[in-house]
C-alpha cells in the first residue's frame, strides 16, 4: 500500500541494455504514471560492466527507487520450440539445464540457466530486473503479421539472427543462430580480405537444399501464380529501401568503374557479413525443411525486423537466392525491450 | 502473462533519502525524549528539594522557638544571677556594715540572717553601750528591733537584738 503511494511520487526508470559484438547500448526512459518524461540512448564501447557506464547508469536510477533493469538475451543456447509441454521439450533440446516460459500456452521460448546466472553475476553491481528473449521480442514486433500468415520472422541484431516461422500465430520452427561461433564452427573466415564474392557465389551452388528451395518454389509459383500478394506493404520500410536500392543502382551506372571498385571494397565486409547471415538463414530454413520433427511448411514471405540496417543485399539474396518476398522494418531493440518491460511489470 | 526469464527485484522506498529522513526523524525525537526526560527529572529533583527544603525549614522554625525559649529562660536566669549576685553583694556589704556597725568592746556570738531581719546574738559590757553604740545604727536600719538582756556573773550581759523590716518596705525592694 505504502509502496503504492511512493509509486506515485516517484518516476518508474526502465534501464534496458543490448550487448552487441563491440558495444554495449543502453537505453534509458523516465515515465511517470502516464507518460515518458524523457529518454536518453548510449552507446559504450565495452562488452562488460565498465567504471562509465556504471556511472551513466548510476546517474539515472539515484532518481528513483523504482527502477528497471532489463536484458536482452544473448545466450548461445537459446531458442523457442512449438511446443509449451514440457515432456514434449526434450525433443527439441536439452530441457534439464534450461529455463523456459511459455507464450499464450502455444509455443515457448527457452535460455541456458547457466547463461542466465552468468549474465547475473556479471550485472551484480547493477542488478537484473529483466531478461527477455529475442524471439519474444520478435513475436511482439511482428504480432499482427504473425497472427495472419504463414512466413518466416527474422530478428537481425549485431550479433545473431533470430529465427521463427509462423503459421498463422502456430510456431513451426525456431532458430537463434549467433554469428561469432557459427562463422568458428561452420569454419566461415572473418576476415574480409579473404572471402570473395565470386567463390561464395560458387559455393553456394555446392549447397544441395538449394535444389530442394528451388523445386519448392516452382510448385508453389504453380500453385499460387504470382508473388504480387505482399500484404500490408504499406506499413513497412521496405518499400522506401525498395527506392533507395534503385537510385543507388542509377547512380552506380554513373560512376567509373575505379569508384565501383573502391565502394565494392568499402562494403565488402558488410557484404560479407549480409551474404553470411544468409548463408545461416538458408541453412536453417533448410534443416525446418528436413528435419521430420517439425511441421514442414513452403515459405513464401519474409518479415525482417532489422536492428543494425542490414544493406539491401540480404534482401537481394532471400529474394533471388530464395525465391521470398522480403520486408524489412527497422527496429530498435532496446527500445521494444523497453516496451515488454513495461508490460511485464504492469503484469507483474 | 509473464514474459522475462528473471522475477524483477522488490522495490522498496526504503532508499536513500527516505533512510536518511527517516534517521532525521528518529534523532529528532529521540532528542525530544530525552529533554522531556530530562525536565521531568529536573522537575521532580525539584520538587524533592522543595520538599526538603519545607522541612528543614519546619526543623529550623522548631528550632528557632526552642531557641527562643531557651533565650528566654536564660534570660531570666541572668535576670536572676544578677538579682542574686546584687543581693548578695549589698547582703555581703550590709554584713560588712554591719560588722563595721559592732563596736569594739561589744563581742557577737552569733548572728542570723533572715530574709527580712536580722537576730544578734552577744555580750555586751553594759546596756549603755549597747543602746548608745549598736542600738542606734541598727534602728536606722530596721524599722522594728526587740532587745533582750541577760546578765552575766561577770557584770556583763548577754544580749538578744531582734531586727525585722517592715513588709512593705521589703515588698518594695523586690519591686526595685
Amino acid at each position: 500500500m505504502l509502496s503504492k503511494i511512493f509509486g506515485f511520487l516517484y518516476h518508474k526508470i526502465f534501464v534496458n541494455i543490448v550487448i552487441s559484438r563491440s558495444k554495449i547500448d543502453v537505453y534509458i526512459q523516465l515515465c511517470d504514471s502516464k507518460d515518458v518524461v524523457d529518454e536518453v540512448h548510449e552507446d559504450f564501447n565495452t562488452l562488460t560492466l565498465n567504471q562509465e557506464m556504471y556511472d551513466f547508469i548510476k546517474l539515472y536510477v539515484d532518481e528513483s527507487p523504482y527502477y528497471y533493469i532489463s536484458f536482452l538475451d544473448t545466450s548461445v543456447s537459446q531458442g523457442a520450440v512449438p511446443t509449451c509441454s514440457y515432456n514434449d521439450m526434450s525433443i527439441f533440446y536439452d530441457v534439464s539445464s534450461s529455463k523456459y516460459m511459455c507464450y499464450e500456452d502455444k509455443w515457448a521460448y527457452y535460455t541456458s540457466e547457466l547463461d542466465l546466472n552468468s549474465l547475473q553475476k556479471i550485472y551484480k553491481k547493477i542488478g537484473i530486473d529483466f531478461v527477455f528473449s529475442p524471439f519474444l521480442i520478435l513475436t511482439k514486433f511482428f504480432k499482427e503479421k504473425i497472427e495472419n500468415n504463414l512466413a518466416m520472422f527474422l530478428l537481425i541484431d549485431d550479433r545473431a539472427v533470430s529465427l521463427m516461422i509462423f503459421d498463422n500465430s502456430e510456431l513451426l520452427y525456431a532458430d537463434y543462430i549467433d554469428i561469432e561461433n557459427k562463422k568458428d564452427f561452420d569454419g566461415i573466415s572473418t576476415n574480409d580480405e579473404e572471402l570473395d564474392l565470386e567463390e561464395d557465389l560458387d559455393l553456394e551452388e555446392d549447397i544441395d537444399f538449394n535444389e530442394d528451395i528451388d523445386l519448392d518454389n516452382l510448385e508453389a509459383i504453380e500453385e499460387m501464380g504470382s508473388f504480387d500478394d505482399l500484404g500490408d506493404i504499406e506499413d513497412l520500410d521496405s518499400f522506401e529501401e525498395i527506392e533507395e536500392f534503385s537510385d543507388v543502382k542509377e547512380i552506380e551506372k554513373k560512376i567509373d568503374v575505379k569508384e565501383q571498385e573502391k565502394n565494392l571494397i568499402e562494403n565488402e565486409g558488410k557484404l560479407n557479413e549480409n551474404y553470411q547471415r544468409f548463408l545461416f538463414v538458408q541453412s536453417s530454413v533448410s534443416s525446418f525443411y528436413k528435419d521430420n520433427k517439425y511441421k514442414s511448411k513452403f515459405i513464401e514471405s519474409v518479415y525482417i525486423a532489422d536492428g543494425v540496417n542490414v544493406s539491401s543485399d540480404l534482401k537481394r539474396y532471400l529474394e533471388e537466392e530464395m525465391f521470398l518476398s522480403v520486408y524489412i522494418r527497422h527496429i530498435d531493440l532496446a527500445v521494444e525491450v523497453c516496451e515488454i518491460a513495461k508490460v511485464e511489470l504492469n503484469e507483474v | 502473462m509473464k514474459y522475462s526469464y528473471i522475477k524483477p527485484r522488490k522495490k522498496t522506498i526504503l532508499f536513500a533519502e527516505f533512510q536518511l529522513l527517516l534517521i532525521f526523524f528518529s534523532i529528532t525525537i529521540s532528542m525530544l525524549f530525552l529533554t522531556y526526560t530530562f525536565l521531568l527529572f529536573k522537575d521532580y529533583k525539584f520538587e524533592q528539594d522543595r520538599v526538603n527544603i519545607s522541612e528543614q525549614r519546619a526543623d529550623i522554625n522548631i528550632s528557632i522557638s526552642k531557641m527562643t525559649q531557651q533565650i528566654s529562660f536564660i534570660e531570666k536566669e541572668n535576670f536572676f544571677a544578677e538579682r542574686i549576685y546584687t543581693k548578695n553583694t549589698v547582703l555581703k556589704e550590709s554584713i560588712a556594715n554591719l560588722f563595721d556597725l559592732v563596736p569594739q568592746r561589744i563581742i557577737l556570738s552569733e548572728a542570723k540572717l533572715l530574709e527580712s531581719g536580722l537576730i544578734l546574738y552577744g555580750i555586751t559590757p553594759s546596756k549603755d553601750i549597747y543602746n548608745f553604740m549598736l542600738q542606734a545604727p541598727l534602728r536606722s536600719i530596721f524599722h522594728t528591733t526587740y532587745n533582750s538582756f541577760y546578765p552575766l556573773q561577770n557584770g556583763w550581759f548577754r544580749f538578744v537584738s531582734t531586727n525585722y523590716i517592715n513588709e512593705d518596705n521589703k515588698e518594695l525592694y523586690r519591686e526595685d
